[in-house]
């Protein structure tokens, strides 16, 4: 008998990927730059468990970035999700929903509402990490863009604020202090 | 808004519709833990472009996939034999129906072949399905009959009911539910609309299939004019996608009445498509249930025109104005098909000499209201075409 | 109807409906392979009759494997742990839920003990952790209600160890919900109007909020209709059969709604209000309900303005001019909470300083906002909230629904 069913194995999509990989590497570092340079960061870090360990990253296999905090300091821990205990981890559902997320085609809260996110752990903590996360979109994004990824755009925030928190933000994340 | 003094309803299927719902299929497939589907789809039914992007959206997933994609117009049992040796060869454990039509009815009765361990003679001559199935997905094209997401599905004369046979999760994706042609879509879009009608205006009010219904009614009512105009435009294709999907699981609630049996015998005795049979007789029952009395056709106009223009209208004059709706509708369906799909039974080849077997077919059916001068009017009338008051 | 770019909606729950509904049971647990249900309840339920009129329509058609009528008000880890102990014992095949919220978490706990057998339940907490078919399920809830039949979410508390447990899973679903008139009959006219707001509200909030979706919507209408209509009769005659059933039906209606489409603002303070003053669920909803419309007019008008149809009737929805809808529909809601104050002898509180215990003492002390605006701050539900609200709007919020004052919008901050 003929072979009825062709089996098919999926292929990979390196592109994509690497576009996501850099951009996650970016905001893990830039999560970092902002606990040192943003006091509302800071306090969101305060309040969170002293080990506090935290994932995001796309199923099945990556890319990840993990942020944690070690000795009262918010640190960037790399792309393996498995490094440590986490108290929250954020699974994108695929590499099409992680683009959808990293090119702002949806916000993170769009993201959340098309389900497109599974969010593993206690839910304080996955409202922190938003917080978190819209404010360092704030700053790593101009406004045009930024209004796209965040609910509410603070339109409170001064200007020193605003250029002088984005000019911190970049160079930590760059040189990674 | 009332309701029956009891109902049931039962809907065991997840609904994903959207931008990138495609992509969604692998975190769909591990929650419902299925690690290896089979495909089944029809190259002669589907676009090959459909086939590509659907294997697409499994890259980056680290899974293998088996696809069969020669489903062809008339399926025997012979190819439930062999897809079920296949299925169990290669050790799937779930399977994808990637179109619509014919294409999912294997599906579900390949789906009761290899859940339950039973080969097609079995199933032929005990059609009864008392056990949950293996997850079955369906995919949806736009070519729907509206069965797709229904309790039933009909093969080589075999009918088969159970919820059991509902797929477990139904993927909308605008890239999939556009349409060939006005007539392709067209006719998905009056299958859909005749069922939910007939759900929803039905005497014993069932909430639920109302809930469905409802949404199904005010999909096709905002978008039937785009979508036959433009079936390739993704909005309306996808709004009429979730009709035809709604409609299954409204029709699986709700007791057949005129509407699908007539739609049924129809497609039985001549084979055209459901949507062209329940689109021409549609018309003709609402007159005669509005003559007959005790459907809540009233209640329809809210779906159709929105809130503003059923409160606006009187008690008394809803029924007239949900039907001048639906007969509007209707005629500008038939003129944005180019008068290419026929309005009369008559038009559709129905011989005259075959009406009275139409109502010896229809009298067979489980209708408890079953009138047989009322009915034998309606057939005579769809034939003709006469106009509806 | 608005189709969304994108949305999903499931609802794999059967339903069963009517005034014997419950004679229902033993062939649907027969169809489900199972004949030897344990019965979990509380002792509030028991007392009131309703287990006996449950059994008397099953006894015939099941063994009964056991009754246990020790769920507390708040799902506790050491119950579920004793109960499926109990499961196992007495060889049980299927459980029956009869009860709230309270009683459905538990069973659900118990469903994921007795089907894994697990011995930690932790193990099996937040999202994606259950991937198969528990033990037949079945839920008779008795109050309309809190929609946890129809939820994929079960919280349970270890008190011990001071945690919240909470477990997401399509899993977790009953595989059946029995919705008969004669399992709410019972419910004294004060629950009834708590219980029928938190209902009205799930689909209020279902049909406003951000992850709103067409199958949502037409379920929240529905319900929205049916509650409208039938919650004062309820409270009012509490015997009527038929207002008692369409209650039952428009709470899970609602309880299907606002698990498709999340909630609010609502929610979000109200489930605050209640940890930190031990409000109940329903009072707090219906309080903070026309502040969350109020405090999200600005972004969500439309869809607020469409629920005058169903809420008040087609007469009421044409003399309103479309652009004095949506503020009619607060002005009604805060109507059906006068008319319910005055039907439960001022028991249904219309403002969070009106909230007393049974002693009459104040449950909501105006100090406590503050506590409350903050610890609203990591409730999830604010996530789908149409505007987003910060420590000072909630503290804002909170200050007009104490005092039960209009929401001043000229003060809100629109993003």
């Amino acid at each position: 008998m003929s072979d009825l069913v062709k089996e098919v194995t999926a292929g990979g999509k390196p592109l994509k990927k690497a576009y996501v990989a850099i951009m996650l590497w970016f905001m893990g570092r830039a999560v970092q730059a902002a606990a040192k340079s943003d006091k509302e960061v800071k306090k969101e870090f305060e309040a969170l468990p002293d080990d506090f360990t935290f994932a995001l990253g796309v199923l099945p296999n990556g890319p990840w970035m993990v942020v944690g905090k070690e000795e009262g300091k918010v640190k960037y821990l790399g792309w393996n999700p498995d490094i440590k205990k986490l108290h929250l981890r954020l699974d994108v559902k695929g590499i099409e929903s992680a683009i959808l997320m990293f090119t702002f085609q949806e916000s993170t809260t769009i993201a959340f509402m098309h389900n497109r996110v599974i969010a593993n752990g206690e839910l304080p903590y996955a409202m922190a990490f938003m917080r978190i996360l819209d404010i360092v979109e704030t700053y790593l994004l101009p406004k045009f863009i930024a209004k796209l990824a965040v609910k509410r755009y603070p339109t409170q925030w001064s200007f020193g604020r605003k250029y002088g928190g984005r000019v911190c933000v970049y160079t930590r994340a760059l040189l990674g202090f | 808004m009332i309701f029956s003094d009891s109902f049931e309803f039962t809907c065991p299927i997840k609904t994903n519709s959207g931008k990138k719902a495609l992509e969604q299929l692998p975190a769909e497939l591990d929650a419902l833990n299925a690690k290896k589907p089979l495909v089944i789809t029809g190259k002669e039914l589907v676009s090959k472009c459909v086939i590509k992007k659907f294997t697409k959206a499994f890259s980056d997933s680290g899974m293998t996939i088996g696809i069969f994609d020669g489903v062809p117009e008339n399926p025997d049992w012979k190819l439930i034999d062999e897809l079920k040796k296949a299925y169990s060869e290669k050790k799937y454990d779930s399977i994808i129906a990637l179109g619509s039509g014919v294409i999912v009815e294997v599906a579900k009765v390949l789906n009761i072949a290899v859940s339950l361990n039973v080969d097609s003679r079995k199933i032929a001559k005990d059609p009864a399905v008392k056990r949950p199935l293996n997850p079955l997905v369906v995919v949806p094209t736009a070519a729907g009959s509206g069965l797709e997401t229904s309790r039933f599905a009909h093969f080589q004369g075999t009918v088969f009911s159970s919820f059991y046979l509902m797929p477990a999760l139904i993927i909308l994706d605008p890239r999939m539910t556009r349409a060939e042609s006005k007539e392709e879509m067209a006719t998905a879009a009056l299958a859909a609309f005749a069922r939910s009608v007939e759900a929803y205006i039905a005497k014993s009010k069932n909430p639920l299939a109302d809930a469905y219904a409802y949404a199904a009614i005010g999909f096709v009512a905002g978008n039937l004019a785009t979508a036959v105009e433009k079936p390739c435009n993704k909005k309306s294709a996808l709004a009429i996608a979730n009709a035809v999907a709604m409609s299954g699981t409204a029709m699986s609630n709700t007791t057949a009445g005129l509407i699908s049996n007539l739609g049924q015998v129809l497609v039985e005795m001549f084979q055209f498509p459901y949507g062209i049979g329940m689109g021409i007789c549609l018309p003709h029952i609402l007159a005669y249930y509005q003559k007959k009395g005790g459907y809540n056709i009233a209640q329809l106009l809210l779906p159709l025109s929105g809130p503003d223009l059923y409160a606006a209208t009187p008690d008394s004059s809803k029924t007239d104005r949900a039907l001048t709706i639906v007969g509007g509708m209707l005629r500008e369906l038939y003129e944005t098909v180019e008068n290419k799909m026929p309005k009369t039974l008559k038009a559709a080849g129905v011989p005259q000499y075959m009406l009275a077997d139409i109502l010896e077919k229809l009298s067979l059916a489980d209708d408890a209201a079953f009138d047989k001068e009322g009915y034998l009017t309606v057939i005579e009338s769809a034939w003709e075409g006469k106009p509806v008051a | 109807m608005l189709l969304p770019e994108y949305y999903e909606f499931c609802c794999r729950v059967q339903l069963v409906a009517g005034h014997k509904a419950l004679e229902r049971i033993p062939a649907l647990l027969a169809d489900l392979g199972a004949k030897k249900p344990l019965i979990i309840t509380d002792k509030g339920v028991a007392g009131a009759g309703l287990i006996t009129i449950v059994t008397e329509a099953i006894k015939s058609g099941v063994t009964i494997g056991a009754i246990a009528d020790n769920v507390p008000p708040d799902s506790d880890l050491k119950v579920v742990n004793e109960l499926a102990g109990m499961y196992k014992q007495k060889e049980c095949d299927s459980l029956i839920a009869v009860g709230g919220g309270s009683v459905m978490d538990t069973a659900k706990g118990v469903n994921i003990i007795v089907s894994e057998n697990a011995t930690d339940l932790m193990k099996f907490s937040g999202a994606g952790a259950l991937k198969r078919v528990l033990k037949p399920l079945i839920a008779v809830p008795t109050t309309a209600g809190t929609g946890s039949e129809v939820t994929l979410v079960a919280v349970i508390k270890d008190h011990e160890k001071h945690i919240k447990m909470a477990f997401t899973s399509y899993f977790l679903l009953p595989n059946v919900s029995i919705l008969d008139s004669r399992m709410t009959m019972t419910m004294p006219p004060f629950i009834t109007s708590m219980t029928g707001m938190d209902a009205l509200t799930h689909a209020v909030e279902a049909y406003y909020c951000l992850q709103k979706n067409p199958l949502s919507d037409s379920h929240a209408y529905a319900a929205i209709e049916l509650i409208s209509k039938n919650l004062l009769t309820a409270v009012k005659n509490p015997t009527d059969k038929d207002s008692r059933l369409a209650m039952a039906v428009g709470a899970t209606l609602a309880g299907i709604a606002f698990s498709n489409s999340m909630v609010g603002m609502v929610h979000n303070l109200g489930h605050s209000t209640g940890s930190v003053c031990g409000v109940p669920h329903g009072i707090c909803m219906s309080i903070l309900l026309p502040y969350g419309l109020e405090y999200n007019m600005h972004k969500s008008e439309k869809f607020i303005a469409e629920l005058l149809l169903p809420l008040a009737g087609p007469d009421v929805y044409s003399k309103t001019p479309g652009a004095k809808r949506a503020e009619k529909v607060v002005e009604l809601i805060r109507k059906m909470n006068d008319d319910l104050y005055v039907a439960t002898d001022k028991r249904h509180a219309r403002c969070l300083k009106e909230v007393m215990d049974r002693d009459g003492k104040q449950m909501v002390p105006k100090e406590k906002l503050i506590e409350i605006a903050k610890a609203a701050l990591s409730d999830p539900a604010s996530a789908y909230n149409p505007e987003e609200a910060d420590y000072d709007d909630n503290v804002m919020v909170l200050e007009a629904a104490w005092e039960g004052k209009p929401l001043d919008r000229t003060k809100i901050k629109k993003g």
